[in-house]
């Protein structure tokens, strides 16, 4: 893995697409496969927005910092902030989509977009690992069949 | 971020943002909302410019279907890539009509 690529938002909802502006770059330097880096970008939105909103709840002097780390056929994301943390095993519990729910999505679309997932809290720091997978040599990132 | 044209009973919204995230969500539901009112039953939403969409903004889709009520049509002309993923990763692709255009866009909703 590379040594971490590291960026600082406020936690201001209108933030967040500085975040998204810079895994895509991150993401385009290093040729990660198109497909693999959609789903980077959403499932890191969900995930700032939902610190922004549960985590900070209305504070205005939180921060979220972004590591984007790269190797060959994997990307991970570590996200870290000083909010609320979630409750033990939300990241990872067993959800299924609502077609008719106004809300509620984030973390289902995290666990769609993300193969592994990591979520604990050290010395008051929340810290959530992202990491995805994908086949550098095909051009949607996903394994070719047989 | 949004012009909508209406005709007759469709209303062709043309979404102008790049981004229909949580941060742009909350204005353009207000936006729609307030300039429908009621008077459309079919919805062509034009989303060709918008290169990115947040749960937050798929959730003010699912709100305007509604609005729409259980007569009412909704098309989405133009999804890029990452937009279309989020139908599909949310299997609101089942509810929604996506198609590539305008033109047929229109013609799913008979016009």
């Amino acid at each position: 893995m590379t040594d971490p690529d590291i960026v600082e938002i406020p936690a201001r909802l209108g933030a967040v697409a500085q975040l998204a502006d810079y895994l895509k770059a991150s993401c385009a330097a290093a040729e990660v496969a198109p497909q693999a880096a959609i789903d980077l970008e959403l499932a890191l939105v969900e995930a700032a927005n939902n610190i922004i909103l549960h985590g900070y709840a209305g504070r205005s002097d939180g921060t979220i910092r972004l590591a984007v780390r790269q190797g060959h056929g994997v990307v991970e994301l570590d996200l870290t902030d000083l909010g609320i943390p979630m409750e033990d095993g939300q990241m990872t519990m067993c959800r299924t989509f609502s077609l008719e729910a106004e809300s509620g999505r984030g973390i289902q679309i995290i666990q769609s977009c993300i193969d592994v997932i990591d979520y604990h809290r050290n010395a008051g720091v929340n810290c959530l690992s992202l990491k995805k997978f994908f086949d550098p040599s095909t051009p949607t990132g996903n394994p070719v069949p047989g | 971020m949004t012009i909508i044209t209406l005709d007759g009973d469709l209303a062709i919204i043309k979404v102008t943002a790049a981004r229909l995230d949580a941060a742009a969500g909350p204005a353009f539901k207000a936006d729609i909302q307030a300039q429908l009112n009621g008077r459309a039953k079919r919805v062509l939403l034009d989303m060709g410019d918008v290169s990115f969409m947040d749960s937050t903004g798929l959730g003010v889709l699912v709100s305007l279907l509604k609005m729409l009520g259980k007569d009412g049509a909704l098309a989405v002309a133009g999804a890029q890539p990452s937009v279309r993923r989020l139908f599909e990763l949310t299997r609101l692709d089942t509810v929604f009509s996506l198609t590539d255009n305008v033109d047929s866009a229109r013609a799913v909703l008979g016009d």
